[in-house]
């Protein structure tokens, strides 16, 4: 698969390393690789377009509430994010504070729902 | 003769004789999940890896995470200044104690703590201190607190992980009994490296690349310069390819690459007139350029039988590069790109299952020395 016909791209804007995928949660892998051994954070650079709209301020629950899955793919959560400029950094911190307040949880593994 | 995967071909482990057809690692130890897995011990559980650069740490409780494979560690300094390793896990129950903490953002604690139980250990590994809740027993109605004998601090501490240095350059060990020192793992290089001012370079720059090929497949890019003349056509301007040498070692391998001009010895950090890239059984190397005065590393890490990330650190007098040096770092990646197109395609071949077994040159006497370390490895 290449940049072209990959449904995700995702990038580290500091080391310029760009990887594409087919599933949204290689790029959370992705993330967690490349952070663990540069700290830096990565962006999405295509994802595939929502079918509803997200509010205008940032809101962790009403991706998870928009999108169709449940539970939903937590790289699906972070590419939607990016609409408000998050990194997959940011999305993964928001999640965690989320699940730690008892609004999400995680039924499979990097998956999340709504309580 | 070429031996396909056709029905016919017989495929042999690598010959010591690189004159004999048989000479290179069968294509299965690059694209079988299960060599991936055995590599995990045979290689990396045995022999000295590379964890990181001290000078990164340079102050007491100063520390960063290594992972290799499965394992991780906590690379930290001492109170006495000494940088030793240990496994990222608590003695209570196993947690994971410590976040992914970079070599290039560095973290600092007085004490390794785990947040499950709050297990605390000294930076020498010792068990400091348990919360109180192990040292009663108020909850069991079967015991009384003084059925409860402490926790010997010597006997419930870290596993450590046997650490030993090339100048501040740290290696890593996770056999109980390592099979070698890293003075004999590193030969030549120890010696040839301990003589230079290693350790008057910081880090620079970090980058990271994740190529879609087995570590060995770059390894073995790495480690031959053949395939220069058609691939890297503006890096190898003015490199004397012909007066140039691949020198072979028993786990180590250098190759010196010749400039047609002489340059300034200012220019270099050691004395020959020469840029020379050792190469490290498994997967370390150390660049030493001919045209700037610093010095890189490469960490060829596994992510899997497929996979790897190129760990690509730059070490110059003063982190902040001048433009010249900001360039030789730009060609530096060029250099690498180009290797991850040609390895990858590689890959691509090698994946198709054609190939049983290839051939080396008589001029790949250094990847030949890699393909036999790995059959070694998994004889071992």
């Amino acid at each position: 698969m290449t940049a072209d016909d990959a449904p995700f791209v995702a990038c580290c804007p500091d080391c310029a390393e760009r990887t594409t995928a087919s599933d949204p949660n290689e790029v959370v892998a992705f993330y967690r690789r490349h952070h663990a051994v540069t700290g830096h954070d990565v962006t999405w650079e295509r994802m595939p377009s929502l079918e509803t709209d997200l509010p205008a301020d940032p809101d962790i629950d009403a991706v998870v509430a928009a999108l169709d899955d449940s539970p939903v793919a937590l790289g699906a959560v972070s590419a939607a994010a990016s609409e408000w400029g998050w990194t997959v950094g940011d999305t993964l911190d928001a999640v965690h504070d989320r699940r730690l307040t008892g609004a999400l949880w995680e039924p499979r593994d990097d998956h999340v729902a709504l309580v | 003769m070429t031996r396909w995967n056709d029905g016919v071909a017989e495929l042999n482990a690598v010959s010591p004789d690189i004159t004999d057809e048989t000479n290179a690692l069968p294509a299965k130890y690059f694209t079988d999940p299960d060599v991936w897995e055995m590599e995990k011990e045979k290689v990396f559980g045995r022999y000295w890896i590379y964890a990181g650069h001290e000078n990164c740490i340079p102050d007491a409780g100063d520390y960063f995470t290594r992972t290799v494979g499965d394992k991780q560690v906590i690379v930290a300094r001492d109170d006495d200044g000494t940088v030793r390793a240990f496994y990222n896990v608590c003695a209570h129950r196993g947690s994971k104690m410590v976040e992914d903490t970079p070599m290039t953002d560095p973290g600092n604690m007085d004490r390794i703590q785990c947040p499950y139980h709050l297990w605390t250990y000294d930076l020498d590994g010792d068990l400091r201190s348990t919360p109180r809740s192990f040292e009663e027993a108020s909850l069991n109605p079967d015991l009384d607190d003084s059925d409860v004998s402490g926790l010997d601090p010597d006997e419930n501490g870290l596993l450590e992980v046997h650490t030993d240095s090339i100048g501040p350059l740290v290696f890593l060990n996770f056999a109980d009994d390592p099979p070698h020192t890293l003075d004999e793992q590193a030969g030549k290089m120890k010696t040839r490296l301990e003589s230079l001012p290693l350790e008057e370079y910081q880090l620079a720059r970090r980058y990271v690349s994740e190529v879609e090929c087995n570590w060995k497949t770059f390894g073995g890019n790495y480690s031959e310069c053949d395939h220069c003349q058609a691939n890297h056509q503006d890096w190898i301007t003015g490199i004397q390819l012909d007066e140039s040498e691949l020198e072979v070692n028993d786990y180590h391998w250098v190759l010196h690459y010749t400039h047609e001009e002489d340059i300034e010895d200012e220019l270099r950090i050691h004395d020959e007139h020469e840029a020379q890239f050792h190469y490290l059984w498994p997967n370390f190397t150390v660049n030493m350029y001919g045209t700037a005065d610093g010095y890189g590393t490469y960490i060829i890490d596994p992510i899997d039988e497929g996979r790897f990330q190129l760990i690509a650190d730059y070490y110059f007098a003063d982190p902040d590069l001048s433009a010249d040096e900001e360039e030789f770092i730009r060609t530096s990646r060029q250099l690498q790109e180009e290797d991850f197109e040609l390895v990858e395609r590689q890959y691509e071949g090698l994946t198709s299952g054609a190939l049983g077994q290839g051939q080396l040159g008589p001029n790949e006497h250094t990847l030949h020395r890699f393909h036999r370390l790995a059959q070694e490895a998994y004889n071992a």
